[in-house]
């Protein structure tokens, strides 16, 4: 924890609060505009989130995909290359898991679970190998080919749920549900809070440690830094890359599996609401940082969940928290430009006071 | 001859984080030829584009002729008949010399159409009325960087200049290309009534054409005197704001077994052109093998191929005897090559890494600072930062420090630390000290010596003379990607270097070394 109070992240740290800080305050000039109290807004977006047990348990549900999908951007992008496929892994991730719920319906539970996880890694891993290898090989842009790869996946899942695959009760869009030994256990009561959280918590650590404490971990940031200096160091650069890209992918497939064993125990064809994407926002907001994207995760999370709340309490529609989301990104990608403008700024007044005084 | 033609009273330029320009108070008299010295980020250039109109100081006015001038851009300051050459040439290398030196002020026909008739008989005129010989219906293209500079200083010239700003104009040349470029100043002063300001950081060569010199140091004007009274000692003090030691750098005699053989090493360069032709030499433990030349000639890729980072085209080296080409960078480190690049931004650093991170690149596979599995030592990593920190005397609050905060001296150290604590039999080190400031160069020379002296292998690279003369046991010209000469230096002239730098040698007789 030390190491992330340092100079640099303590300027970056507090450009973050003024910016989560600015953005809620728009959000309130809204509600104000609306002629509504953003006083009962936010109170409702808070007990929404945090007030109850049963709110506390459904804020942490909706933090286990992001942050699986937040890790998987972290690392992909940290080693300079970018992972924009994850709604398209994660679909497929969750395919496959629910495959396997519906079709070894003999082997014990454990084993399930283990396979379950395991096929949707895989799936999400080599979906994102290759548009990795056309990268590092014919540099073919990889944005370009994952971004378009998100849409064969969500139209093959289509298919396959509507088609093939389609449930017994007839075309609805989804699979039949996996097998009952599969299903990860529920923690609280009505809420979809599940075991997988504590998987999450397993695999955050892992990535922690691998992208902080490794070497693998120091190969990644340098060649994301600067690809030249780690090749003339002895980095393999393109497999550093590749390898990167595959472990993105795996998590996005397991951000999937998740939400198949853990919360609908059915493949759906709409089954992730653009969890990926707000992954991608959330590392990028706290520039790729581990521990970053698991406290920004519950931070979009509480939001997420708060905002129901909120719209019941005073009618906002909760589409707001989508524009604060949008507006603190909006703050941190201007975040230099704004930081330029400050110390221009001060600057000049510095000046202003200097002339006229002879050589300091 | 005194009058006094441009002022500039109490500039200041502020730059976000750096006061580049500290209340500068600088007199040009018309008829002199101005030197303005200073190490690298003194301020010097910054100055200059101030009086060229390419940067408004904060604060400062400047006068012309004793009427206060305000410039908001270089068409201001060229109506007033200031001109300047960049240190990197302004010229569209596809247009012919003429196109180019009437480019913006095109001689027109019926309105809109280019007359290149009367361009090309202008700049005919020009080069003669200036004694600046060029052809004006060549392509800039082709035309040989000394010529080039020729060029821009017409261009200047066809504006109108009366007052002309040279930057840094001996960079990219020969000793022979310098003499010539002096012979034009002087004849520009002496004979058409011109004003010459050069900025520079070789003090020879302040000494050698200017009439009055101005020293620059951390942004402020630190004093202005007749050449006459100058001296390279004198002046390298002021630059530098202490006394500056040349010491001799002591060379002890050492034991010379060959380390590395290259053998008809060929390579492309990166637009697929062979850029390096049949290159063979043999380097030996406790030498240092200066390569001379102009940059551009096959220097860049015969080290990248010697480090692992480019294929090479044919051939092969041997490091002690193993051959060594084709294999990877870490292999080649392993086999016993350490590589100071030389571009430290591009290829040497991580400016957004620590420094402690930038210390680790090529051991972080090694113990101790990997343990069992892939798990880093970061308390050993640390303790060897701190280590080689206090031995480079790298000036630095802490080994935490992103390596993009340092200037540049130090961050050329922390190159040098790196490559230097890997004790390898055979270093090779490419223009050690671009754009490293005196104090700096001075350490870094001594390491280098140093290194020599223990009997390593060294293979310097610089694109500057001096630092080549200064430092090698043995020289070797490169030229158009091939050898083109080898000497014992001290059997050597700069002048003759110069000329095997140019391939002008290799039509006369066979010389050899």
């Amino acid at each position: 924890m030390k190491s992330i109070l340092k100079k640099g992240n303590l300027e970056y740290l507090t450009s973050l609060f003024i910016s989560i800080l600015a953005s809620l305050l728009i959000g309130a000039l809204i509600m104000m505009a609306n002629s509504r109290s953003p006083l009962v807004g936010y109170g409702a977006l808070i007990t929404g989130a945090f007030g109850s047990t049963y709110s506390l348990a459904t804020t942490f549900a909706k933090t286990v995909p992001l942050v699986l999908t937040g890790l998987a951007t972290a690392i992909s992008f940290r080693s300079g290359i970018s992972n924009i496929g994850g709604e398209g892994q994660l679909y497929l991730g969750a395919f496959a898991a629910a495959y396997v719920g519906i079709t070894f319906t003999n082997i014990p539970g454990f084993l399930g679970i283990a396979l379950a996880i395991l096929a949707g890694a895989l799936v999400g891993g080599i979906y994102a190998f290759f548009p990795a290898l056309l990268k590092v090989k014919y540099q073919v842009d990889e944005v370009i080919t994952t971004i378009m790869l998100n849409t064969v996946a969500t139209l093959f899942t289509g298919y396959l749920v509507n088609y093939p695959f389609a449930s017994s009760q007839g075309k609805m869009g989804g699979t039949e549900m996996i097998t009952e030994s599969f299903r990860l256990s529920r923690l609280v009561r009505l809420s979809t809070l599940n075991t997988s959280i504590f998987f999450m918590g397993f695999i955050a650590i892992v990535i922690y440690y691998l992208m902080e404490k490794t070497s693998f971990g120091y190969d990644s940031k340098m060649v994301g830094q600067n690809s030249l200096f780690g090749r003339y160091g002895g980095i393999k650069d393109k497999k550093q890359m590749v390898v990167a890209m595959v472990i993105s992918g795996a998590l996005c497939g397991l951000a999937g599996v998740f939400e198949v064993i853990g919360v609908h125990y059915r493949f759906l064809q709409h089954i992730s609401p653009g969890y990926a994407f707000d992954g991608m926002l959330i590392a990028l907001i706290v520039k790729n940082n581990p521990i970053g994207v698991i406290l920004m995760s519950i931070f979009f999370g509480a939001l997420k969940t708060g905002s129901i709340s909120m719209e019941n309490a005073i009618g906002i529609p909760s589409e707001l928290v989508s524009v604060i989301q949008a507006i603190i990104i909006l703050f941190i990608a201007g975040e230099t430009g704004f930081k330029n403008i400050y110390k221009n700024w001060r600057l000049k007044k510095l000046h202003q006071g200097k002339v006229g005084e002879e050589n300091v | 001859m005194e009058e006094i033609l441009i002022e500039l009273r109490n500039i200041s330029k502020q730059f976000p984080g750096v006061l580049a320009n500290d209340n500068i108070n600088l007199e040009i008299k018309k008829g002199e030829i101005h030197a303005i010295v200073g190490e690298n980020g003194a301020g010097k250039s910054t100055l200059m584009n101030i009086l060229y109109g390419l940067h408004e100081p904060t604060a400062g006015e400047i006068y012309f002729k004793g009427n206060p001038v305000r410039f908001t851009s270089p068409l201001d300051a060229i109506k007033l008949g200031i001109g300047m050459v960049h240190q990197h040439f302004m010229l569209v290398p596809s247009f012919t010399v003429a196109e180019n030196i009437v480019l913006g002020i095109e001689p027109k026909r019926k309105k809109f159409l280019v007359d290149r008739e009367k361009a090309i008989k202008e700049t005919k005129e020009l080069s003669q009325t200036y004694g600046l010989a060029v052809d004006p219906e060549i392509k800039v293209e082709s035309l040989s960087v000394g010529i080039q500079q020729r060029v821009e200083i017409l261009k200047a010239l066809y504006k109108g200049a009366d007052v002309l700003i040279l930057d840094e104009p001996t960079a990219v040349l020969t000793p022979q290309e310098t003499a010539e470029l002096f012979k034009v100043i002087r004849k520009l002063v002496d004979e058409l009534g011109k004003t010459i300001i050069i900025i520079t950081h070789k003090l020879q060569e302040v000494l050698a054409i200017s009439t009055r010199v101005s020293v620059m140091r951390q942004g402020k004007l630190v004093g202005t005197l007749d050449t006459k009274d100058a001296n390279e000692h004198l002046l390298a003090e002021m630059m530098v704001g202490r006394e500056v030691l040349f010491d001799k750098l002591e060379k002890k005699p050492t034991e010379k077994n060959e380390v590395l053989k290259v053998n008809g090493l060929r390579a492309k360069d990166n637009r697929g052109l062979l850029a390096l032709k049949d290159i063979s030499f043999s380097l030996k433990s406790g030498e240092i093998l200066g390569i001379a030349g102009i940059e551009g000639n096959g220097q860049s890729e015969l080290v990248e191929v010697l480090a692992g980072l480019r294929k090479k085209d044919g051939g092969e080296f041997y490091i002690n005897g193993v051959e060594a080409s084709d294999k990877s960078p870490r292999e080649i480190r392993k086999l016993g090559i350490a590589h100071v690049p030389e571009d430290r931004l591009a290829m040497g650093l991580s400016t957004e890494a620590s420094i402690a991170e930038n210390m680790l690149m090529g051991s972080q596979y090694d113990e101790p600072y990997r343990m069992k599995g892939i798990h880093l030592n970061k308390l050993k990593i640390k303790e060897m930062s701190k280590k080689l920190i206090k031995e480079f005397d790298i000036r630095t609050p802490s080994e935490e420090t992103l390596a993009g905060n340092l200037s540049g001296g130090n961050m050329q150290k922390v190159v040098i630390a790196r490559e230097f604590s890997f004790n390898t039999p055979i270093l090779i080190i490419s223009q050690p000290t671009r754009g490293v400031d005196i104090g700096a160069i001075e350490f870094i020379h001594t390491q280098i010596i140093e290194k020599r002296n223990e009997g390593c292998a060294i293979l310097l690279i610089s694109a500057e003379l001096d630092e080549i003369f200064r430092l090698s046991d043995r020289i070797m010209t490169i030229y158009e990607g091939r050898i083109t000469g080898e000497f014992d230096a001290g059997q050597i002239t700069r002048q003759e270097i110069g000329l095997y730098m140019t391939g002008k040698n290799m039509n006369s007789s066979e010389e050899g070394a």
